[in-house]
């Protein structure tokens, strides 16, 4: 088709034109190019006036990885000049003291990422990166550096605030359980059985209470990074079978069919910070026995690599909702289902028993479907490479 | 009370809390004393020697840990048994309540009174 036209062009007959036509054509042809040009330059500065006044951050490196572009606020953050530094490689950067960890991150092979760095006291970078393309042309990346002092101060405000509101309020929550225990066990004179049914209530109330106080404490504390404490070897397989006594008279009650099935070789003893990890396997057994209807069945099982060991809990329970599976470690989060079982509940079991057992350099997950039943897990690598502070 | 009752000296600030413990350690033939801040704590533990200190942690004007510490350096409270009764019970906390010779440990939230006597009963019978 196309060379079909082309070919009737130039056998058209072209129109005459006086030399005077031409010249006024050609005078308009040029006044265009200078708009069209104008237009370009008008635009290159609007740009170039957004990305200067920009209140993030930005730096964009080209193709070669050379530094290209920087602009104000990232030269004010980052205590260099756009001159000394434009034009400049990933290794020749380096030597800028605050251009450094941005360098090693940009130096990574996964170069897309979100990373938040503090290059002093009272400056707290999100560092974001963005692949640039002219359509499947890869251009270079864009470096944004976003000021989030004023949020993490807001964030750290918020946990101290939850900290010391849960710590005042476990002196009064003490009284109160003490004064009802006493009441119920008679130490301060006889009381009548419908007193007592009463008490009992209040008493099971202030106990969730503590509970819930409790998660929100170790909330706060896996916030402030401060976390596990001492690591002492021991047999984990103990270490569940404790737990699980725990339960005993909640299997009972529920009537639930509960099977333990231990190791089937011979593990060695792993670090563990016992308290901590037995949190996590009684938010994982509790969710089990809470969520199976009576007379279910839940199945605790442990097994061992030459890694690992992984313990996981079988229930045949209501399951997880599939569009909700996704957020079912995120802090307060509970599934609908899970709400209209079982009102109460923080939503905070999993998110508390997820930093336990990534503390340890282990893994959760978990194998749901709603109505049916669901199976969680989580391994302990015998020896954990990266660890979270203790 | 009888002439050999056993003496407990309980150091805590907390009035309803004081009032349970000394109701249920007396029901049980303890002979109780009662201070309200660690130096109130020390005067009557020199002047009443008692078998064993039942001792909050958080305290005005002295706490636990600096009541522990005095009684380490004074050879006439030195073997007094003391048991922490604190509100919070941090891995920091009760290590250092450890070192200084605490006997042992209760967090209010977790025991009960009963529970609290079954731990006095253990150290002094």
């Amino acid at each position: 088709m196309k060379g079909n036209l082309q070919k009737e062009k130039t056998d058209e007959k072209l129109p005459e034109v006086t030399p005077r036509e031409a010249y006024l054509a050609l005078l308009n042809i040029l006044e265009d190019v200078e708009e069209a040009r104008l237009r370009a330059v008008e635009e290159r500065n609007k740009t170039l006036a957004i990305i200067t006044n920009f209140t993030d951050g930005l730096l964009f490196f080209d193709k070669e990885n050379k530094l290209s572009l920087i602009n104000p606020v990232a030269e004010k953050y980052l205590s260099v000049k756009g001159m000394e530094v434009i034009g400049k490689s990933l290794s020749d950067l380096v030597e800028f003291p605050r251009l450094k960890p941005i360098v090693g991150l940009l130096k990574k092979t996964t170069r897309i990422f979100r990373k938040e760095i503090k290059l002093e006291e009272n400056l707290i970078l999100e560092i974001t990166t963005a692949s640039v393309k002219r359509g499947e042309e890869e251009l270079g990346i864009l470096v944004v550096l976003h000021d989030i002092t004023r949020e993490k101060l807001i964030e750290k405000m918020k946990t101290d605030f939850v900290s010391l509101a849960a710590h005042q309020l476990r002196t009064p929550l003490s009284a109160i359980k003490w004064t009802l225990r006493m009441l119920l066990d008679g130490d301060l004179g006889k009381i009548t059985k419908e007193q007592r049914e009463f008490l009992e209530k209040t008493y099971n109330s202030n106990e969730r209470m503590i509970g819930l106080i409790n998660d929100l404490l170790n909330v706060t504390r896996i916030e402030e990074g401060r976390y596990l404490y001492k690591l002492t070897p021991v047999s984990f397989e103990d270490v569940v079978k404790e737990v699980i006594e725990n339960y005993k008279d909640q299997i009972k009650k529920k009537k639930i069919k509960f099977k333990f099935i231990g190791f089937s070789r011979k593990v060695p003893k792993i670090k563990l910070d016992v308290e901590k990890i037995k949190l996590a396997i009684s938010n994982f057994l509790d969710n089990a026995i809470r969520y199976t209807p009576e007379r279910g069945k839940v199945i605790v099982s442990l097994q061992a690599t030459d890694k690992e060991i992984r313990f996981s809990v079988e229930d045949s329970g209501i399951g997880v909702p599939k569009d909700q599976q996704n957020r079912l470690f995120t802090k307060f989060f509970r599934a609908a289902n899970a709400i209209r079982t079982e009102t109460e509940g923080s939503g905070l079991g999993l998110f508390i028993s997820k930093n336990i057992i990534e503390a340890h350099g282990g893994k959760v997950g978990f194998k749901s479907e709603e109505g049916k039943g669901s199976t969680f897990y989580f391994t302990i690598p015998y020896k954990a490479k990266k660890r979270m502070k203790e | 009370m009888s002439n050999n009752a056993k003496k407990i000296l309980l150091v805590e600030d907390e009035e309803l809390i004081v009032n349970l413990l000394q109701r249920k350690l007396e029901a049980e033939g303890y002979e109780v004393f009662v201070a309200r801040d660690g130096i109130e704590g020390l005067e009557k533990m020199k002047k009443t020697k008692p078998d064993l200190v039942l001792l909050d942690i958080i305290m005005p004007r002295m706490g636990g840990f600096e009541v522990m510490e005095a009684m380490k350096k004074d050879k006439g409270l030195r073997d007094i048994p003391v048991i922490v009764i604190s509100n919070s019970g941090q891995p920091v906390e009760l290590d250092r309540a450890r070192q200084l010779g605490a006997r042992d440990w209760l967090i209010k939230t977790e025991f009960d009174p009963k529970e609290v006597l079954a731990k006095v009963k253990k150290q002094i019978g």
